[in-house]
């Protein structure tokens, strides 16, 4: 027997760091920072979950940073059969803020290579950070 | 603080249950934890009920569960924490009984996780880090988690892909001889080094299959095991708990787990142990996957860091190894239903501190067991100290 169908579509709200997900849109990578207690957060937050403060400042992450881990993904879980090959995501180090991304292209990279991220937005309309092999020596710092 | 034991312990058989409900699934551990503890199923004052649901059609199944089991009006206590959803029920059944609250309860740990198919599955999974920053944007999964600590483990210490499937040769071996193991057969190394791969560098046979299944633990305080006249008592003589951020963005590095580590470090000092290796007979670790054993092997000080991989690949965690690891065939190849993994592990805990685990019996010294149970990617982490 087959059970009743039941779909689930969330509808995501704005929440208190909406400026990450518009700006995400300006290829500009947003992270957070405590003002009074200094603790980072990236993906950003609007409160400190160390001091309780809400008094954050906005911090843009750019520049080059350095890969720590990666996964290729092969078998695809509902919700992303819009891609036809398998996506690769990684995590890269960009001074004291981690960041997850997908790297482009199909070739696997390496753990410590250095990369810049971007931003765009997937066949499904959805902006993420994607990472690139770093090539050109980096002018600003992280 | 009371002391607290276990009783009775229960396990359904592992795999795909399409032959059975949700509470059937769960009645069939139940029945045999109440049966080897010699209670009657009244005596018992409370019952929790693990499960993480979803991917069963029950989706608030704890009341269902609990009904057929014969407990309504002693809970459920429903509780959940990803794949350590069992240990979160054993838990709370302990502190219910340490404090007094209660002299004897049950945990009841229950999955289908079949119902729905591998894609759906996986999204479910995929969800069980932080779905905005992670599943959302980039579709992690279960398997993807786990992957990027097995790439980041490789990179730093030069752990392989061999060491890894020589984790689940092991494990499918001891499966090959648990009537309740999922994969009751064993596999060679070239079979696991030639499957696919699911998540870069996991392959196929890297990872535990989706099963369904289910196990229970009563527990009772000294004075109520006194007051049965139980002969063959399993003491939690120790347990650790600990728990880390949802983004894995937010952690220092990827080659352990925070959770274990201070998981263990509390276990281990409640229980008085400052060299597991020689002061445990067995340990059934969180093997979700291959790259989870060889981590654990590190985090629980069986080996130094960076050493897991030569752990494996020198037998210390086969039988007459330094410490055997995961005998009864591991979530690897008995499987993972995540609500029952965590009390499924003390049933086989107890089983080899009973000496009834057949042919997969260790020799026991200390009478002492370890079960490490971790949910999400050491989202949760739980170390019990057993002894009889």
């Amino acid at each position: 027997m087959e059970g009743r169908e039941l779909t689930f579509r969330h509808k995501l709200p704005k929440t208190k760091i909406e400026r990450y997900w518009k700006e995400l849109e300006n290829n500009t990578i947003l992270a957070t920072r405590c003002s009074r207690c200094g603790e980072k957060y990236y993906p950003p937050q609007a409160d400190c979950s160390v001091c309780y403060s809400d008094d954050m400042e906005w911090v843009e992450i750019r520049g080059e940073g350095t890969l720590e881990s990666f996964t290729q993904q092969h078998v695809i879980p509902q919700g992303f059969t819009f891609v036809s090959k398998p996506y690769t995501i990684a995590i890269a180090r960009f001074g004291e803020y981690r960041v997850m991304g997908w790297y482009e292209g199909d070739e696997l990279p390496k753990i410590g290579e250095k990369v810049e991220a971007y931003t765009a937005k997937d066949e499904t309309g959805i902006s993420k950070v994607y990472f690139r092999r770093r090539t050109l020596k980096a002018e600003e710092s992280p | 603080m009371k002391r607290v034991g276990i009783i009775g312990v229960g396990c359904s058989r592992f795999g795909v249950r399409d032959d059975v409900a949700l509470q059937e699934l769960a009645f069939e551990a139940v029945k045999e934890a109440v049966q080897d503890a010699g209670v009657n199923p009244a005596d018992i004052e409370l019952s929790v009920v693990g499960t993480v649901g979803t991917r069963n059609y029950e989706l608030m199944p704890a009341v269902p569960i609990n009904e057929y089991c014969g407990f309504s009006g002693r809970g459920p206590m429903r509780v959940e924490a990803a794949c350590a959803t069992g240990s979160a029920a054993l838990y709370t059944a302990y502190t219910s009984i340490s404090s007094g609250m209660a002299d004897i309860a049950v945990a009841i740990g229950v999955e289908k996780m079949t119902e729905v198919d591998t894609a759906t599955s996986l999204a479910v999974g995929g969800r069980s880090g932080n779905y905005l920053f992670e599943f959302h944007q980039y579709g992690t999964t279960f398997p993807g988690y786990y992957a990027m600590y097995a790439s980041a483990h490789m990179a730093r210490y030069g752990t392989t892909e061999k060491q890894m499937a020589m984790v689940a040769v092991k494990n499918h071996r001891n499966a090959a001889l648990n009537p309740k193991a999922h994969f009751q057969k064993e596999i060679s190394l070239e079979k696991a080094l030639s499957s696919k791969y699911v998540a870069y560098p996991l392959k196929l046979f890297d990872c535990s299959p989706i099963s369904d299944g289910a196990a229970a633990a009563i527990l009772a305080s000294e004075e109520k095991i006194r007051e049965l006249g139980v002969d063959n008592p399993v003491w939690i003589d120790g347990v650790g708990y600990s728990s880390d951020t949802s983004n894995l963005t937010k952690r220092p590095d990827y080659v352990g787990l925070r959770t274990t580590v201070e998981a263990a470090a509390a276990a281990y000092k409640m229980a008085g142990i400052d060299n597991p290796v020689k002061q445990l007979d067995i340990a059934v670790v969180h093997d979700c996957f291959t790259i989870a054993e060889i981590m654990a092997y590190e985090d629980l000080r069986f080996c130094s860091k960076g050493e897991g991989g030569k752990f494996i690949e020198n037998g210390d965690s086969d039988f007459g190894g330094r410490i055997p690891v995961n005998t009864f065939g591991g979530l690897k190849a008995k499987g993972h239903p995540l609500g029952a993994t965590g009390v499924a592990m003390a049933y086989e805990a107890v089983k080899q501190l009973r000496e009834e685990a057949g042919p997969l019996q260790v020799d026991l010294k200390n009478y002492r067991a370890l079960t490490h149970n971790i949910g999400g990617t050491g989202h949760f982490g739980w170390v019990f100290i057993l002894r009889r």
